[in-house]
């Protein structure tokens, strides 16, 4: 029997590749920019930097594990073997051209993280994980190439913004205004953290890619981009899965032979 | 009896609306109305666009002030007028008498559009909001 290859994503589009680059947990993502960790602590506000890690249990290693095979199988995360809090960054992507969008953030969440649990909605996504793992996690994907300064926004609560038209420099709406355009640098900033708490000192978080970049580098297929129609692979395989669900649903018998 | 305030009441006026292609600064929203408030026929201009509260409504830092830049007083011919979001359409209301009037009133707003709205902008003729009681404004609260 061939040994089994794992599959992605369809597709030879532009967004089809870049979803199966996203999701292959052996490709390392391109690094934009170095976000210092403290900025990072800063922006998701559970804790100062410097301060100790809360815990909610003792740590594994102190404590008496019941007999499990699973526990024994599992090899526990760091966050997981301190008894670190379980701490989340939420990020909402812009529908014009955002490098990736909430669905396949949750893709590549599950498949190149551990420990963590993702949840998606309308327009953004959040990941909940132990503290000090959360960390370097959003830290990564603050400086790799999912991460957009204008187009991608670190949000809390209150995310309304993804679908509304861009401001007039090209940045999503925020109700709530935690980043600004810095026109003398060209850079956005943030001076307030994921929930609107406003920061000690502004934390810049580079320059937005230009608009041609952002269409070559995203997963949403729009047609004033890359129109999902004219991949006949990603369609059929989208009328597939809606077929085999909707049989699923009301007459399963004739799932079988599909 | 029920009598209308005015002549022109329970008349469906026609809207120009101009939906912007970004979200305008208060700034350039300043700029937008002064240049369409000399232009004859207009009877109300109505604004409308994502909210910007005055403070911070909800999550951990709920009662906060909002301070959000764009938020403020514009002053629109001689007026100020406080601006409650960030807009992203005008909806103008005209009163005409033949749609060569309207046409007119149309190309004038394109004019002055053109050399004020960055990134472009679509306008529209037909009637976008109530211009009549209905029932809904005889419900109880």
């Amino acid at each position: 029997m061939a040994k089994y290859q794992r599959q992605f994503f369809p597709g030879e589009s532009k967004p089809a590749q870049n979803r199966r680059r996203y999701l292959d947990p052996k490709i390392q993502l391109k690094k934009l920019r170095d976000i210092p960790m403290d900025d990072v602590v800063r922006l998701m506000g559970h804790r100062t930097p410097g301060q100790a890690y809360g815990s909610i249990h003792a740590p594994i290693e102190e404590a008496t594990e019941p007999e499990c095979p699973i526990r024994k199988l599992v090899v526990p995360i760091e966050g997981a073997k301190a008894g670190d809090r379980i701490r989340y960054i939420q990020f909402a992507d812009s529908v014009y051209f955002a490098p990736i969008s909430p669905y396949q953030r949750a893709w590549m969440y599950l498949s190149r993280y551990r420990g963590i649990d993702t949840g998606t909605l309308s327009g953004r996504q959040i990941i909940e994980v132990r503290e000090r793992n959360l960390e370097q996690i959003a830290k990564e994907l603050l400086d790799n190439e999912t991460f957009d300064p204008a187009l991608t926004g670190i949000r809390g609560a209150t995310v309304h913004g993804h679908s509304c038209r861009l401001d007039e420099h090209g940045l999503m709406f925020d109700g709530w205004q935690r980043y600004l355009w810095d026109d003398e640098k060209k850079e956005v900033m943030y001076v307030k953290d994921q929930v609107a708490l406003p920061l000690d000192k502004k934390i810049y978080v580079g320059q937005p890619a230009p608009m041609a970049d952002l269409k070559e580098r995203t997963t949403i297929f729009r047609a004033d981009g890359y129109d999902m129609n004219d991949d006949k692979e990603v369609v059929d395989f989208y009328i597939r899965i809606h077929k085999l669900r909707t049989l699923g649903g009301y007459r399963p018998f004739d799932v079988k032979g599909e | 009896m029920y009598a209308p305030t005015a002549e022109y009441a329970n008349v469906p006026l026609p809207e120009i609306r101009i939906m912007t292609n970004r979200l305008l600064s208060a700034e350039t929203t300043e700029v937008v109305l002064n240049a369409i408030e000399g232009i004859k026929h207009i009877r109300q201009v109505n604004m409308q666009g994502e909210s910007l509260p005055a403070k911070i409504n909800s999550g951990p830092a709920k009662g906060h002030m909002n301070n959000h830049t764009e938020r403020k007083i514009i002053h629109v011919a001689g007026r100020e007028v406080e601006l409650h979001c960030l807009v992203g359409a005008f909806y103008i209301e005209v009163l005409v008498e033949d749609e060569d009037g309207l046409n007119a009133v149309v190309e004038e707003l394109k004019a002055a559009c053109d050399k004020t709205i960055p990134f472009g902008y679509t306008i529209d003729v037909g009637r976008y909001s109530k211009y009549r009681p209905s029932l809904h404004d005889y419900r109880s609260a």
